[in-house]
């Protein structure tokens, strides 16, 4: 196991090695380049001559990327010309919301969805089986805004149950006023259910026709012994992979919840960088979701050693 | 009283659009003590008894008639919790594939606890010396240890011992066996069927054994019910049923055993036709579609399940046998085993060789590492086996699973290649040849599989099956293929309209057919056939077998026959050869080496290979072969049987037996203290007669 978790974290920091410098690359095909996006179309040349010696990009390339790497590992993300603040406080403050509310849903959403495929498997073809069939296909047909304005609708302006006032954009902000997340949440946490609570279904159907169920039963073991003792785990491993997929949707944001919301998360934030040519945050966020993707498909490996036995990582 | 009575038993599984009368007032009763035998084909109702007693029946199944007693207490009116309090309690279960049977993700110990915890209300600790206990019980080694371990870490033997400890921790009154060792090797067969009598012994328990083997069976049952679509056609003691028969199904079940007709080389017995549909069961007797004796009152009343004696009762109008309760074969059955072999046995060794394997070795690396992955071993899958096939002739590689047999067949059919050693096939060397003729030589070679049906790709019609190695190796014009297909379709007794459907469309035995024709479609001359009737109820395997004999007088076929079935492969081949743990121990023609083993192990698997007579069986010395297979990565030194060899002396350990002969008949083995001399004139065997 820790032979495996070295390797494992060895090749890792190889794979983010190689992002850093296919994402850099990248940047330095896109047209126009960071001056220009920063001084608009009217600059001087005698003013762009300037700002491209002032950041550094009349250096050779490598030596650009050598200086933009040191400062990566050094915790410098580099300066955004363009709000005129660190990259690294924007994009901290942003992923505090965006984290927080994708976090939530996704905690709730696998509290909701596994019993909830359980259920639906045990009983199958019953009303209830069904009823949450309906909804699973219902709530994942429709657009993920549509429910966004209808929740908004219906509990802001109907029902008037919620306020918001402060528009929140920091992790700390959606801790504190709970009022201004937990909309948001809702919305996410009802098309995730719908998903997840599919995958739960089929796989504890795969499971309860197992022969090992069928041993449980014989050994006198009631139904809910069964369910909660022999299936519930084995019906979670393929689960495992899933969640530890989505992790890079944590960093990702959800774009649509947070422009229907206004939410001042990652989401809109590299959208907003991506319209701008805000070269900075791009490379920045593209790293992040790089080093979180490889991380959940780490967690998602180690968890699934943990939950089955018979996987052994060497 | 009798501690289990079923009485007129009822189940029906219910389908979505018709009923299936899977059971039909089905009558028995076991004492404590005591063995009863359920046997029959697949479909024939067996599982679906013991599944109605523990009422676990699958989805949509219902007993809707009749009573279950046990001690009395009918189970049929208890409460879903009752139930549970019985099941694992009262009665114990153990299942056919300890592999899928045990929970992955719990340790051995928990699983077997866990029973105990339910019925006994133990602690943890408590439960948990209970699970040691019964561990070291059914005589796991080390129990201590092996209660903390997952099934996966086990071995197919041990496992099956950790399912018999879970269903005996509470000491049941009734052992429930479904086929507790048709998933294992038979060397551990005859070590698990043992366990189970000797626990029925010490624990007084009634025992209820399902299999569809016949050998099994003879053995172990003091009495037997044969099943026959949903209904019991015929119950008597163990050795009245075998010494003297009365339901025609019965005589023809033993007629289809492949060890009656060994002796003989006769076709075997098939049972034409297929078992009746039970949605929709026939008026009268149900076996009378494929009866020889049938008449037409078979056909329009149902026969009741009598007899002349109390003892011996049958469902039959027209009874075989003789209308007296006997116990003992009648003497002309007893002569008929030691007659001469009638079958003109064809010394195959004169004619030209087809295959010579010199010297064949496969390792599979094993792999270590923190980053880079190095060899840190190998296993030795095959070392340095010798063989030749000759045209027209049929080879029998026989040996427990893990051998190398199946290796061995592997590589001929070049689905591996070989780490060393040279496969002439023809005298052309398989491996060295150039690509195009290779491929050629590939035609003249091919694969028959154990599991036809997992060998054909489902959404391909048997056409396309077919017409595929064709297609791939531009056999004549488009035309010309299909004139071919129809042909084989033709050899193998399949109808052309089977061309056009799906491969589950077809009953076991006829995919197995499916597989032979597949392996015509490009006219080899040798055909390697893995296992191929293995999965196959006894009556379809005789079909299965006549049909590849049949082929074999007519397209001058050789097969080179792998299977761990040694009854089977005794009255297929011509000469056998005995594998174990990669090497080629014995080989020999089949009436030698079966009858006059040289070999310890060969001795050792004739032992343990149930045979389908309770006489045979009680007269047998209860030594098989003790412990399991030792591991290939490291293999024994000298000779690798020597860990498990009743004989086995210090020079086992240093020295590695050669092929040696024994006798004229080219019968060779690889022993330092034989079970008979040597060959007087020892001499170096040529490579050709190997």
């Amino acid at each position: 196991m820790t032979a495996y978790l070295f390797r494992r974290l060895l090749q890792s920091v190889v794979t983010v090695f190689i992002v850093t410098i296919v994402s850099f690359g990248l940047m330095k095909l896109m047209p126009g380049g960071p001056v220009r996006a920063i001084l608009g179309t009217h600059a001087t040349p005698a003013n762009i001559a300037h700002l491209t010696q002032q950041m550094g990009l009349d250096r050779p390339l490598y030596v650009q990327y050598w200086t933009w790497l040191d400062g990566l590992l050094h915790g410098n993300l580099g300066f955004d010309y363009i709000v005129q603040r660190p990259i690294s406080d924007l994009l901290f403050n942003a992923l505090g919301a965006s984290a927080y509310i994708v976090g939530a849903s996704l905690l709730l959403a696998l509290l909701i969805a596994i019993p909830m495929g359980m259920i639906q498997a045990t009983r199958r073809n019953s009303v209830l089986d069904h009823a949450f069939t309906v909804f699973s296909f219902v709530a994942y047909g429709i657009p993920t805004f549509f429910i966004g304005f209808l929740i908004q609708q219906w509990f802001e302006d109907d029902l008037q149950w919620v306020s918001v006032q402060n528009q929140v954009s920091t992790f700390g902000a959606a801790l504190t006023h709970p009022e201004a997340v937990c909309l948001p949440v809702l919305t996410l946490t009802i098309t995730t259910v719908a998903g997840y609570s599919r995958y739960m279904r089929s796989g504890v159907l795969d499971q309860i026709t197992q022969e090992y169920v069928r041993t449980a039963k014989a050994k006198g073991a009631s139904m809910r012994r069964t369910m909660y003792a022999h299936v519930l785990r084995n019906a979670l491993i393929p689960m495992v992979t899933l969640i530890g997929l989505s992790l890079p949707i944590l960093v990702g944001g959800s774009l649509i919840v947070e422009f229907v919301f206004n939410i001042q998360g990652i989401g809109l934030l590299t959208t907003r960088a991506a319209l701008q040519n805000d070269y900075g945050i791009t490379l920045a966020a593209t790293l992040l979701t790089a080093v979180v993707t490889v991380i959940g498909s780490l967690v998602a490996d180690v968890s699934y050693a943990v939950l089955d036995p018979r996987v052994r990582l060497t | 009283m009798a501690l289990l009575e079923v009485i007129g038993l009822r189940t029906e599984i219910r389908l979505k659009r018709s009923v299936v009368h899977a059971l039909d007032g089905i009558n028995l009763s076991v004492d404590a003590g005591e063995t009863l035998g359920i046997v029959g084909e697949s479909g024939c109702g067996k599982t679906m008894t013991a599944m109605s007693i523990m009422q676990l029946l699958p989805n949509g199944g219902t007993v809707v008639g009749g009573q279950i007693r046990l001690d009395g207490r009918d189970l049929l009116s208890l409460s879903p919790e009752e139930m549970d309090s019985v099941r694992g309690n009262d009665i114990g279960m153990i299942f056919q594939d300890p592999t899928t049977s045990l929970n992955p993700t719990m340790t051995i110990g928990r699983q077997i606890s866990e029973s105990v915890r339910i019925h006994r209300g133990a602690s943890k600790k408590e439960a948990h010396e209970r699970a040691v206990e019964a561990l070291s019980l059914v005589g796991m080694p080390s129990p201590k240890q092996r209660a903390l371990v997952y099934p996966h870490e086990l071995s197919g033997g041990m496992r099956q011992r950790a399912m018999i400890a879970m269903a005996l921790a509470n000491e049941p009154k009734l052992l429930i066996a479904d086929e507790p060792t048709t998933a294992l090797d038979v060397t551990i067969q005859k070590q698990i069927l043992e366990l189970i009598d000797n626990l029925k012994q010490q624990l007084g328990m009634a025992v209820i054994l399902v299999t569809h083997d016949l050998g099994v069976i003879a053995g172990r049952a003091d009495k037997i019910a044969v099943m026959y679509a949903g209904k019991v056609v015929e119950t008597t003691s163990t050795r009245a049923l075998f010494a003297n028969p009365r339901h025609p199904y019965t005589e023809a079940l033993f007629a289809s055993l492949p060890e009656r007709s060994a002796e003989s080389g006769e076709r075997l017995y098939s049972i034409p036709g297929l078992p009746p549909d039970l949605t929709k069961p026939p008026a009268g007797c149900r076996f009378a579609a494929r009866c020889r004796y049938a008449t037409d009152e078979c056909r329009t009343s149902e026969p009741p399940l009598a007899g002349t004696v109390e003892e011996h009762r049958f469902a039959c109008f027209l009874p075989v046998g003789e209308p007296v309760y006997r116990t003992e074969a009648a003497p002309v059955a007893a002569t008929a085993v030691a007659t001469e072999r009638v079958r003109v046995s064809r010394d195959s060794t004169l004619t030209e060789p087809l295959l010579r394997i010199e010297g064949l070795v496969k390792d599979y690396p094993v792999t270590a590492g923190l980053v880079l992955r190095r060899n840190v071993g190998s296993v030795s899958a095959v070392a340095d086996v010798s063989l030749t096939v000759h045209q027209g002739e049929t080879v029998g590689l026989v040996g427990e699973s893990g051998c190398g047999k199946t290796t061995v067949g592997k590589l001929i059919v070049g689905l591996e290649k070989p780490t060393g050693g040279s496969l002439l096939f023809q005298d052309r060397d398989l491996a060295q040849a150039p690509r195009a003729e290779r491929r050629h030589l590939r035609r003249d070679v091919q694969l028959m599989f154990q599991d036809s049906y997992a060998a054909m790709n489902p959404r391909m019609m048997v056409r396309s099956v077919m017409r595929e190695p064709l297609d791939i190796h531009r056999v004549d014009s488009p035309a010309e293929r299909d004139r071919r297909i129809r042909e084989i379709f033709d050899l193998v007794g399949l109808p052309l309209s089977a061309l056009d459907r799906y491969p589950h469309e077809f009953s076991g035995g006829q995919r197995q057919r499916v597989g032979l024709a597949r392996a015509l479609a490009l006219r080899p001359k040798l055909i390697v056939a893995d296992e191929p009737v293995s999965a196959l109820d006894v009556s379809i395997q005789s079909q299965v077998l006549n049909l590849m004999r049949d082929l074999q007088g007519e397209l001058g076929l050789s097969y080179l026959f792998i299977s761990h079935d040694l009854s089977v492969i005794r009255y297929l081949s011509d000469r056998i050869g005995v594998m174990y743990l990669g090497k080629l121990v014995e080989i020999g023609p089949a009436e030698s080496v079966y009858a006059n083993p040289v070999h310890h192990y060969t001795r050792g698997l004739l032992d343990t290979i149930p045979v389908a007579d309770p006489a045979v069986e009680a007269a047998k010395s209860s030594q098989g072969i003790a412990g399991e297979l030792p591991s290939a990565i490291d293999p024994p030194s000298g000779c690798r049987f020597r860990t498990r060899c009743p004989a086995a002396q210090e020079i086992c350990a240093r020295v590695e037996p050669k092929l040696a002969p024994y006798g004229p008949d080219n019968h060779l083995a690889a022993c330092h203290l034989p079970l008979r001399p040597a060959a007087a004139a020892a001499q170096e065997v040529a490579p050709a007669l190997v």
